[in-house]
């Protein structure tokens, strides 16, 4: 039973960090939202599906690459590379300032309760799913090969390949300047200090809306990037992937303490290595049941996360 | 429309179908080529109809051919019975189709539900039946009480077939194949699964060596193929759809895997070495050749003939009406002798098919053909022996 855990160790865990990574980037487009509205975002998950079709477009409309092409080398791979991870983080991030425009701005003027956000989330995230649905025919959408799967060392009898490396170093800088900015910036403080009481950051002069509309913004690039990282390590998108991820991201958000930014690293990080060796262990089939075991066992004894969720003090 | 009038509209398009062959083979009598009729059964209106329309154009198409071949001696005609695959509608309609003894040969029904209901009336009837399409298992097992025997024969293959072509084709030409299967987990995967790794035990020198259950909303398989390397498969068998087997093929390719891939008719689609590109290469898959699998002449030809393109089991339902032809050529005209006929019959399909029934009324040879993905097209190899 724990031949393959013992025997592919470091592939597996190499897979599941790199995994992981995928999983923080989306879990932190939940986690700021919750942070500054106390409301789950359900669009997140589409969010995030329609910035996979950001890269899918880049490589496949702007730099014309086919599935037969040869992969991008030298700088023409870190422009194509570069232009879809921005591209991505772009429609991510103007889908989530749309969202908040249609779903959540005109509800929260007009003072409703929370359930009717809540749904109109829910409506928006349904309406954007079916109409990418429609674009693509209902079809599975595949990405050209930009990015050449070289191997490039073993280590401890696991393969190192490039993809995997990109996607970890390239996203673990981006969490690091994200959780920069809401920690030294002007607009992270304000972030922060709506957070804590939105009252008495209004009193300060805080603008609201501008800081929600960022707040949906920073949450959407990172759920973008996500998007990115997905669509060149797997090389396919689809219309329905979102609820599997976002299902997962959330997971991966609750876990670490739903609202905390360094929650929603380690749940994600944690999540991917626990989906990865619960998979090898115990099969497949399995992987979800051990992951929500775990989720609720971590919930019974630390109700708020392995973090808490003391968002206003340890939000970096 | 309600169902009612619907289904009553049904009985009375029968009613006229079989009133019609009555006066019209009255007239036709001592015309010079015989007058014959064969039936087509299946959803002709309805929900379902698309499946019934493109079943029954193959047969048309069949039958056409056929006159045009035979001019001066037969002039066979297609009586259409619209069951609209519901088994409620199948048993108003097959009485009258049942009783009218113009009608020596029956293609069809389509549908599983539908063929239970109508059998008890072709049985009494004597009406020998050859579907196309419809594939429950227990129409052809002899223990069930839906058992269609003697007159139910069918065409098509069912995935207990399968599961053996598959094997048998994932690991031909393989030295001491070491075999991992691995399913998605849905209704149509997991027993096919179950039917390739069953005859994985009774096949000599090939070894099951690991599987998985995978479900079909997966896109990083790392732990999946952790599992193959530690189990040191040299072919890998996946039993669900071509999407995911995209996905999974390039991953298995990028983690420097040489084992021979190979899938069921789910992954059986043009979009899979679309989707996969290069990775898909050399892929191993089976499948029911449609009309333009077995050649773009055929297909061309059907379309020009027929003004559509050939549609769903098209192949199977021209296969089963040239059965029918080739009994009325032998000089059959009543349906004691065509049952017999059926029964006996040895012969090939368009597609290369052998075409022959077992003691069940089954197809007696598997029916699932052999692709191989080449140059990024899926390049039928023939059928699966």
């Amino acid at each position: 039973m724990f031949a393959v855990l013992i025997d592919q160790f470091w592939s597996l865990t190499i897979a599941g960090v790199a995994l992981g990574f995928i999983y923080v980037l989306i879990s932190l487009g939940y986690t700021m939202v919750y942070g500054v509205l106390r409301m789950i975002n359900f669009a997140n998950s589409e969010i995030f599906m329609w910035g996979t079709f950001g890269t899918v477009i880049t490589n496949r409309d702007i730099f014309h690459y086919t599935q037969l092409s040869d992969p991008a080398k030298g700088w023409k791979l870190a422009l194509v590379l570069i232009s879809a991870l921005l591209m991505s983080m772009f429609v991510a991030a103007l889908t989530a300032v749309f969202v908040e425009f249609v779903a959540y701005r005109r509800l929260r003027a007009k003072g409703t309760n929370r359930l009717a956000t809540l749904i109109s989330a829910i409506g928006i995230s349904i309406a954007l799913q079916e109409v990418m649905r429609l674009l693509t025919a209902s079809r599975p959408v595949g990405s050209p090969r930009v990015l050449e799967k070289i191997i490039l060392t073993e280590v401890w009898g696991a393969n190192i390949r490039l993809d995997t490396v990109i996607t970890i170093i390239a996203a673990a800088i981006i969490y690091f300047l994200l959780e920069r900015f809401i920690k030294l910036s002007r607009m992270g403080k304000a972030i922060r200090a709506v957070s804590q009481n939105e009252d008495a950051a209004k009193l300060m002069g805080v603008n609201l809306n501008r800081v929600i509309t960022m707040t949906f913004l920073v949450g959407g690039l990172a759920t973008g990037a996500a998007g990115f990282f997905y669509v060149t390590v797997f090389e396919y998108t689809k219309f329905n992937i979102g609820f599997t991820m976002g299902l997962a991201a959330f997971t991966a958000a609750v876990l670490g303490g739903i609202g905390n930014i360094r929650g929603a690293f380690l749940g994600g990080l944690s999540l991917g290595l626990l989906e990865t060796y619960a998979s090898a262990v115990l099969g497949t089939q399995w992987k979800a049941v051990t992951v929500f075991i775990v989720l609720v066992s971590v919930l019974l004894f630390k109700p708020n996360g392995l973090f808490g969720e003391a968002v206003q003090q340890t939000r970096a | 429309m309600n169902s009612k009038i619907q289904r009553s509209l049904a009985v009375m398009s029968a009613a006229a179908l079989v009133f019609g062959v009555a006066t019209t083979s009255t007239t036709s009598a001592q015309a010079a080529p015989k007058k014959l009729y064969i039936a087509y059964q299946g959803p002709l209106s309805g929900g379902e109809a698309s499946t019934g329309i493109d079943e029954i154009n193959a047969v048309k198409y069949a039958v056409k051919l056929f006159n045009a071949a035979n001019k001066a001696k037969f002039n066979v005609q297609v009586v259409a019975v619209d069951d609209q695959g519901d088994p409620a509608v199948a048993s108003t309609v097959a009485p009258g189709t049942g009783s009218n003894k113009k009608i020596i040969g029956l293609v069809g029904p389509a549908y599983s539900g539908a063929t239970i209901a109508s059998l008890p009336y072709y049985k009494a009837g004597g009406l020998a039946l050859i579907s196309p399409s419809a594939t429950r298992v227990s129409l052809t097992d002899p223990k069930s009480p839906d058992f269609g025997g003697p007159v139910f024969h069918r065409v098509v293959a069912t995935d207990d077939k399968q599961g053996p072509a598959l094997a048998k084709y994932a690991t031909s030409k393989v030295n001491s194949p070491k075999v991992f299967v691995f399913d998605d987990q849905s209704a149509y995967a997991v027993p096919l699964r179950g039917y390739v790794e069953a005859a994985m035990k009774t096949m000599s020198g090939t070894t099951l060596v690991g599987g998985d259950s995978v479900p079909n909303t997966t896109t990083d398989f790392a732990p999946t193929l952790a599992k193959i390397k530690t189990s040191g498969a040299n072919v890998v068998i996946y039993t669900g759809y071509y999407s995911q087997a995209a996905v999974f093929v390039k991953q298995l390719r990028d983690s420097g895997s040489t084992a021979i891939f190979a899938g069921g008719d789910g992954v059986f689609n043009q979009q899979f070495s679309v989707l996969a590109g290069a990775s898909a290469e050399g892929s191993r898959l089976t499948g029911v050749a449609g009309l333009a699998d077995v050649g773009a002449k055929q297909e061309a030809a059907f379309k020009k003939s027929m003004g559509i393109s050939s549609g769903v089991y098209a192949v199977e339902s021209f296969d089963a009406a040239n059965i029918f032809l080739a009994g009325i050529k032998a000089g059959i005209t009543d349906r004691a002798k065509m049952l017999k006929w059926v029964t006996a019959f040895k012969g090939t399909g368009i597609g290369g098919a052998t075409l022959s029934f077992n003691a069940n009324g089954d197809i007696a040879v598997g029916g699932f053909s052999g692709f191989t993905v080449t140059s990024g097209l899926l390049k039928n190899t023939g059928p699966v022996k």
